[in-house]
């Protein structure tokens, strides 16, 4: 904490606080766009954090990240189409407060819970943050090793409706970050054609991944129509809001403690922080039947939940580098390609850039709410953008975000390959998260294998190095609790598909 | 479940043709990591195919299908490799310009207006100078050079 007090005053200088502004800004218009989703948002952002200063880059890639989240409750609210999967619990009372005439409140409703949501949440990883990164530091190459597994499995199970698809797309990335040379040998490896020379980076799989399939299905897509409520902004609601906003100690209280502890939780994500708060506040309300029909109790329990997720699930990313969410392994990509590496070196060797854009990410969360606010009148004008433009303008910012980080344009053609293959993928239910985990992870797990098989060698034996010890065993055994949980949820599911075909 | 047996299908022909390219790599010892994964992938393929026969019914399918828009989905994909191809010949805010306004009329023509037109060439040129700006002039960020800037 005293740390965190200490470099606070770095997140006020100027530039930091512009970045932020417009950090915010954009996530709030990013979000709250149809077919644009965070984690494309974020991906797309990250080259051009390259040619910034470290601090400055994470404070914008932060900004976005956090505002995104309450930026996408807007389009759920007033189109019922969730910006984010966060944003699911928010829509079942939100769109229907839009319906009876009151876009605004539930607008209102949202910046606010989602302020409270977001502090606690901030509150939560700076406490605990970095004592969890010096645990970090007993870990030798087997613990991270497995670590880097744990990331993948959590991903997988998170991201896709088959553990198996998700493991084969983690996999997948593992391979694809295996591209070129070796990195002990310098051996060739997989080079089949000269724009793998160089192998996969990191920023145009990122890019490709997310936001060219997000191109082809805006595509799809075209010509649809979306009904959107009318939006009559009045005066006196904001502070009608506020108060009784405030009065629901009990419902704030429910969707923060909730999305920090399923924040925390690696892959767990804000949908399930969204729906788990949703599903409290409306068993312990003394009229849950009001619920699904325009509470606002129903938007302050889902929005503050899925912000005070933000802040715990960067816990485990920054100490472990296992993102608990996808938009959180986009942000571990941003790390890497500023030379941060998650652990304890970001809080003993970079403690000026991590603590800065720690607090960044608590004023982040005070500019979301002011400036959602502030917007919300506007918010319609974000919902008219023809999908046409977003299909040409999302293009031209893939193309150039691949082809800045290092004037090639072998990346972009690497990008939209990828791009394109993931597209065809998710059409067979594969999703790009745990791809990406793998591309990003890969290198971890390689490196620490090889590491740790050379002091095997020499010592106890492969097996015995990679499967003893405590931490080996704790992390092995949660990397099958991720698994067998998602394969448990797949069973339950399809038992209750079946249930119901009959 | 038909999908999932064509995917495993596929994925296990791609396993198999990637485990036998190892023996091509020069040195054994920087295709230990790899051929782990291979093999890891090989056993996947297996349970998914395993997976998609056994259990019968309605599983994870993907993405609603739908009607495909085959013809706007081949249209927009030819546009961006045309954009590929002229980026650097014509250099990137050229391209780029070209590329939105040629991608918003072909890909919406339907109940295309002079008027609308106009429109979708002036956020073209909005967004380019946008562009411009931003990323040439403040950030000083290197594009692809072509004729004019």
């Amino acid at each position: 904490m005293g740390e965190f007090l200490q470099y606070f005053p770095e997140a006020l200088t100027f530039v930091n606080l512009l970045t932020l502004v417009l950090g915010v800004i954009g996530g709030l218009i990013l979000g709250a766009t149809p077919g644009l989703s965070p984690t494309m948002a974020v991906a797309l952002l990250v080259p051009f954090t390259f040619h910034m200063e470290p601090a400055t880059g994470l404070i914008l890639l932060g900004a976005v990240y956090t505002a995104t989240v309450a930026g996408g409750a807007i389009s759920a609210i007033l189109i019922n189409i969730p910006g984010a999967p966060a944003n699911i619990a928010t829509l079942l009372d939100g769109h229907p407060m839009a319906k009876q005439g009151k876009s605004q409140t539930a607008l209102y409703f949202c910046f606010i819970s989602s302020l409270v949501g977001g502090l606690f949440g901030m509150l939560i990883m700076v406490l605990f943050t970095p004592p969890l990164a010096k645990i970090a530091l007993r870990f030798g190459p087997s613990e991270m090793f497995w670590i880097a597994i744990f990331g993948i499995s959590v991903m997988a199970g998170l991201s896709s409706g088959s553990i198996i698809k998700g493991l084969i797309g983690g996999m997948f990335g593992l391979l694809i970050s295996t591209i070129g040379y070796s990195p002990l040998l310098g051996t060739p490896r997989f080079v089949f054609l000269d724009v793998l020379t160089g192998g996969v980076a990191i920023v145009p799989a990122l890019i490709g991944l997310f936001a060219i399939p997000q191109v082809f299905s805006l595509v799809e897509t075209l010509g649809r129509r979306i009904e959107r409520p009318d939006f009559k902004p009045e005066k006196g609601v904001l502070l009608r809001t506020i108060v009784e906003n405030l009065k629901m100690v009990k419902t704030l209280g429910i969707g923060s403690i909730t999305g920090s502890i399923i924040g925390i939780i690696p892959g767990a994500g804000g949908q399930v922080a969204g729906l788990i708060a949703y599903d409290q506040v409306r068993k312990f309300s003394r009229k849950p039947e009001s619920f699904g029909k325009g509470n606002p109790q129903g938007v302050a329990a889902a929005e503050s939940a899925n912000n005070a997720m933000v802040g715990p699930s960067l816990i485990p990313l920054l100490t472990l580098s296992v993102p608990g969410s996808p938009t959180a392994a986009v942000l571990l990509g941003g790390l890497l390609i500023h030379g941060l590496f998650p652990g304890p070196d970001l809080f003993l060797n970079n403690a000026q850039v991590t603590y800065t854009f720690i607090a960044s990410l608590v004023l982040a969360q005070v500019a979301m709410c002011v400036f959602g606010i502030a917007m919300s009148r506007y918010s319609y004008m974000v919902m008219s953008v023809p999908n046409l433009f977003m299909i040409a303008a999302v293009t031209v910012l893939a193309v150039f975000g691949t082809y800045s980080v290092q004037n090639s344009f072998d990346d972009v053609i690497v990008m939209f390959a990828l791009g394109t293959l993931m597209y065809i993928g998710r059409k067979f239910g594969f999703s790009p998260a745990p791809v990406v985990l793998g591309i990003i992870l890969g290198p971890i797990a390689e490196d620490n294998y090889l590491k740790g098989k050379l002091i095997a060698e020499t010592d106890v034996g492969v097996f015995s190095y990679f499967f003893t010890g405590a931490m080996n065993i704790i992390i092995i055994l949660l990397c099958a609790a991720s698994i067998g949980y998602s394969i448990y949820g797949e069973i339950k599911a399809y038992r209750k598909a079946k249930e119901g075909g009959i | 479940m038909r999908k999932d047996i064509v995917v495993s299908s596929v994925l296990l022909a791609g396993v198999i043709a990637l485990y036998l390219s190892l023996s091509l790599m020069d040195d054994p010892r920087a295709v230990i990591f790899p051929r782990v994964i291979i093999l890891v992938m090989g056993v996947l393929s297996l349970l998914l195919l395993a997976q998609s026969v056994l259990v019968r019914g309605k599983g994870a399918e993907g993405e609603a299908g739908g009607g495909f828009p085959f013809g706007r989905f081949s249209g927009c994909f030819v546009l961006i490799l045309a954009y590929f191809f002229f980026m650097e010949r014509l250099g990137f805010y050229v391209s780029a310009f070209l590329f939105f306004v040629v991608v918003t009329l072909v890909l919406g023509s339907r109940g295309l207006t002079i008027r609308k037109g106009a429109g979708r060439v002036a956020a073209g040129a909005a967004f380019t100078a946008v562009l411009y700006v931003l990323f040439n002039r403040l950030l000083a960020v290197q594009t692809p050079k072509g004729i004019l800037f």
